[in-house]
């Protein structure tokens, strides 16, 4: 969350001859990030991103602590001057009575004040204005003003038009209508913190924002000025599913200090004295059943050493966390820290001191040091992540282009029932709702995107999900590819899969006819399923493999064998052979012929016919053309017989 | 002993022969013929090694090895000679070409910009020992958010920014979920292993928001590192190190206070603007980029974990993949989601 100040603002609480591009630069280092400074007149506007554990820091008092600590530690003169609030004197009289719910609200301040609405002064305008927030009369000028001075958001109900003798806090019922104070209708979904009047008329969205129907105008005479403490989960549930994110929502969403209620209270009633002609006419009401309790933290010194790895100055650390707000003291090898209200929702643990210490320190101050290697962690070289890089730049190299899809598809791009599918019970668009069990859909959806290429090669390496009972489901690496090419051949795919496969180490591939495509092949890695190739048309095939799968069977062992001493005798064979025999089959009946036989290889193929190319070696001696032809024989007489094969 | 000096003569003299025989020959057929002659089943020095025979038995390696290196020489020569001739041949056809023709390349695809930098990265911190490892992405909240010390009405555990399941809430774990980080691999790391822990987590990370700077689903990397007396001037060093080792030495790193759930000290880190280099410039805040948030474990994920925080200290970073890479120069595009759209024009350029 972002909080724009003037620089004349913040100098209101802290005294300081420090420029604002100092007062910025060193805010980043140590507290929080001044985005920008912009000039704005004869003055400088901070832009400052706050982080969500610091609501404190929404306000121009709590930025002027952080400012004075800060420069103070980096040898500049600074003070903050923290602003004074007394108790005004207020008449006995009660005009309205709150009930309140301590599981709702935990702290209400209020009070009635007559008024006269107006313009605000021009300095009150121009703050809020270079703040963002837009000036409207003094009366909502005042809870903005108060809202940015203090850090607490408050509210102004116009009293006569509140026209009741209870406020009562509840929770809203499901279905229940109102409109907001800038004229918009909204139904609750019941939970939300509202306010009700004695005709249980819902007046006040707590906490978020004012209603129509109670805020003031340009006739309010008499004021409630409202100040309340709320359980943020409630105010964040509310305001994210209302859609309505106002400052106020922002901050009351945060663990808010409930003391500030009190001191936001009576800054008001000063500003409305000072810029709306305020006058008290009721007592103070301060219901406060959720107290805020103290709480101490100690920290030895050696551990605070030890975790910013420099030796700190004890007493330069204690002055920080006294200027902070924090009490602190050192005794025993300890600090001893007591922690502020408007810290207590933060600052829970020794870490938090240190961290508080550190920051005011400086990051900016501490050696970059490379960690010390201990103990003796072996890396294996040749692990899954090798495996994937290798395989990836292969298929680069050989043409394909890498994609990257998104795990989440569409009921239209889902494979399989949908009752197997994991599914996202909040997706963002129909686009993106169920965890996807194949990879090639989303392959031919870039493929049909990217129409005006003729010829595509694309692959993806990713997780698919399968869905198990009661456990997470199975991620499975996969790894899917589509070519689109005028007259692709299959082979050109299956030499890609194959060579991939021999490049790691992987030998018992195999290909069958495809039993789950009509047109294509089955893949395993002996007699585990590897996947699959899909001819779809023409031009176009696809192939999805088990990753995981390669990956188990990947390596890099090598095993040497003897070098040939004698060279081999080499030949074609053709045969004329039933279309319908394997090849596959036929290498495999010649293979196991003699174990002289090196190499067999499909060289042609045409219509009835096939030529294979033969090599016989034999580690021992030269071959003689006898001894060849013998094997030869042997040969054509197996694939006779077997395949009423014939020697063309 | 004088019958072997005249055998011995005798092949001198054919390796001379043969030699000026060779380097005479002006095509390959003659080499060719030549080598016939000399080297053929009845070639000269064929027959006079077989005159080996003639040898006395306790000579005949002498002959041997003197026939063996003249054998060497003559077939050294031819191939030499061969050399010699194809190069004129070459030298022929060279002139004939146009060398401004197309040249035939072989096949060359494109790695996608993400896996480009996960390489990257991975050599990066693999050279200071960080060990990379990868996690699920469909995760029990448990791991995602309760181990990680986020409270259970932390703004991310709700509908609005973290994408669920549908499926049963587990008793112990609680919901399953898309992770929204890298960081739920952390207690799953040290689940996995005893300090001392350096680990890499890269693995694709979900977010229910899409817009210009964010796409539903990304990439994070994570490191962990948790050993003893480690400090927050280590964690700098190592933020250091991949500032200067991905960006360039020029820029320069600053970390500053922020606030996350699972580190404390938690720290925002920032790299030095590379338009500007520092001065400050409409690219930037005030001279500096940030690119995301780092800390020393929080001592309630140490004990997530199953690590003693008293004898133990850690930190942690987590980065988006996607924006380390738009922070480089040449890089920003005007929609990080283009990334993921798979327009081949896209993917080509890289």
């Amino acid at each position: 969350m972002n909080i724009k100040i003037l620089d004349s603002w913040l100098r209101d609480f802290v005294k300081t001859k420090a420029a604002p591009p100092k007062i910025g630069e060193l805010l980043s280092l140590s507290s929080v990030s001044v985005e920008r400074i912009e000039k704005y007149g004869n003055d400088f506007v901070y832009d400052i991103e706050v982080t969500t554990n610091r609501p404190d820091l929404m306000s121009v008092v709590g930025l002027a602590r952080e400012t004075a600590t800060v420069l103070k530690l980096n040898g500049i003169n600074a003070e903050f001057v923290p602003p004074k609030f007394t108790k005004p004197q207020t008449p006995k009289i009660n005009l309205i009575q709150i009930v309140n719910d301590p599981k709702l609200v935990n702290r209400i301040c209020a009070i009635v004040m007559e008024i006269r609405v107006g313009k605000s002064p021009k300095e009150i305008q121009e703050r809020l204005e270079a703040s963002g927030t837009r000036s409207l009369n003094n009366l909502i000028d005042v809870t903005n003003y108060v809202m940015k001075t203090i850090g607490h958001p408050t509210h102004v109900f116009d009293f006569d038009r509140l026209n009741t003798k209870t406020l009562t806090i509840r929770e809203a019922k499901k279905g229940e209508q109102i409109k907001t104070l800038d004229e918009k209708d909204y139904v609750l979904n019941g939970g939300e913190i509202v306010a009700a009047n004695d005709r249980n008329e819902t007046v006040d969205l707590l906490g978020i924002m004012g209603l129509e129907n109670s805020v003031v105008t340009e006739k309010t005479k008499r004021i409630l000025f409202f100040i309340d403490n709320n359980q943020p989960t409630k105010i964040r549930k509310a305001s994210m599913a209302l859609g309505i994110r106002t400052e106020a929502a922002v901050i009351n969403e945060k663990n808010l200090d409930a003391e500030l209620a009190y001191d936001a209270l009576l800054f008001g009633i000063a500003m409305f004295a000072r810029i709306a002609d305020g006058k008290i006419v009721s007592d103070i009401i301060d219901i406060y059943p959720n107290k805020i309790r103290e709480h101490s933290i100690e920290v030895p010194l050696e551990k605070i050493n030890q975790v910013i790895g420099v030796d700190v100055d004890p007493e330069k650390a204690l002055r920080s966390l006294s200027n902070l707000g924090f009490k602190a003291q050192i005794s025993g090898g300890k600090i001893k820290v007591t922690v502020p209200s408007f810290r207590i929702g933060d600052v829970e643990i020794e870490e938090d001191i240190i961290e508080e210490i550190a920051r005011i320190y400086g990051y900016h101050n501490l050696p970059s040091i490379l960690p010390p290697q201990t103990g003796v962690i072996p890396h294996l070289f040749a692990n899954q992540f090798y495996f994937e890089q290798r395989v990836k730049n292969a298929l680069k190299y050989w043409g394909l282009t890498e994609v990257y899809s998104y795990s989440m598809v569409s009921e239209g791009l889902f494979e399989g029932p949908l009752e197997q599918a994991v599914e996202i019970s909040n997706p963002l668009s129909e686009e993106w709702v169920y965890l996807r069990k194949t990879l090639v859909p989303s392959l031919l959806k870039i493929i049909s995107e990217n129409k005006s290429q003729e010829t595509i090669k694309i692959f993806e390496i990713a997780n698919v999900y399968n869905k198990k009972v009661n456990d997470l489901p199975e991620e499975v690496m996969t790894f899917a590819g589509v070519i689109k090419k005028d007259k692709i051949s299959f082979f050109e795919v299956k030499g890609l899969i194959e060579q991939l496969c021999y490049d790691l180490g992987i030998k018992n591939l195999s290909f069958k006819q495809s039993e789950k495509a009509s047109n294509g092949s089955s893949i395993y890695i002996g007699k585990e399923y590897l996947g699959e190739i899909e001819i779809l048309d023409a031009n176009l095939i696809d192939f999805e493999l088990n990753f995981a799968l390669l990956l188990k069977h990947a390596t890099l062992q090598k095993e040497y064998q003897p070098l040939n001493k004698f060279p081999p005798i080499v030949e074609d064979l053709s045969i004329a052979i039933d279309a319908d025999v394997e090849t596959e089959a036929i290498v495999a009946d010649i293979r196991s012929q003699s174990n002289l036989i090196t190499d067999v290889d499909l060289k042609d193929s045409y219509k009835g016919s096939r030529t294979f190319h033969l090599s016989y070696q034999d580690p021992e001696k030269n071959l003689t053309n006898v001894e060849v032809s013998k094997i030869r024989e042997k040969i054509i007489s197996s694939l006779k017989k077997r395949f009423k094969a014939s020697i063309r | 002993m004088l019958f072997l000096k005249v055998m011995e003569d005798e092949l001198i003299d054919i390796k001379n022969t043969a030699i000026s025989f060779i380097l005479e020959a002006e095509d390959l057929e003659s080499l060719e013929e030549t080598k016939l002659q000399f080297l053929g089943r009845s070639g000269k020095l064929t027959l006079a090694i077989k005159g080996i025979t003639k040898v006395a038995p306790e000579k005949r390696k002498e002959f041997g090895i003197l026939a063996n290196d003249v054998k060497q020489t003559i077939e050294d020569a031819i191939e030499a000679q061969k050399l010699k001739l194809k190069g004129q041949k070459l030298t022929r056809v060279i002139e004939k070409i146009d060398v401004t023709n197309p040249g035939i390349k072989p096949p060359l695809g494109h790695l996608h910009l993400v896996t480009q930098a996960i390489e990257e990265i991975t050599a990066i911190f693999g050279k200071i020992g960080f060990e990379r490892v990868r996690y699920p992405e469909v995760e029990w909240d448990w791991y995602a958010f309760e181990a990680l010390n986020f409270p259970e009405d932390h703004p991310a555990r709700d509908d609005w920014e973290t994408f669920f399941i549908k499926a049963a809430i587990d008793p112990k774990k609680g919901p399953m979920l898309l992770t929204p980080h890298t960081s739920s691999g952390q207690i799953r790391e040290m689940q996995r292993k005893e300090p001392p822990i350096r680990m890499l987590n890269i693995a694709k990370c979900y977010r229910r928001q899409s817009d210009v700077s964010h796409a539903p689903m990304f990439h994070q990397f994570e490191g962990l590192l948790v050993d003893k007396n480690i400090s927050i001037t280590h964690l700098k060093g190592t933020l250091d190190y991949f500032v200067k080792s991905w960006f360039g030495e020029k820029r320069e790193l600053r970390i500053r206070p922020y606030h996350f759930q699972f580190t404390e000290p938690s720290f925002e880190v920032d790299v030095s603007c590379g338009v500007c280099l520092g001065k400050g410039c409409k690219l930037c805040k005030a001279g500096w980029l940030e690119m995301g948030g780092a800390g020393m474990v929080h001592p309630n994920v140490l004990k997530m974990g199953g690590i003693n925080p008293a004898k133990y200290t850690g930190f942690a970073f987590g980065w988006g993949v996607e924006r380390v890479l738009m922070m480089r120069e040449g890089l920003k595009v005007d929609d990080l989601r283009i990334l993921y759209s798979n327009n081949l024009e896209f993917l080509e350029q890289f």
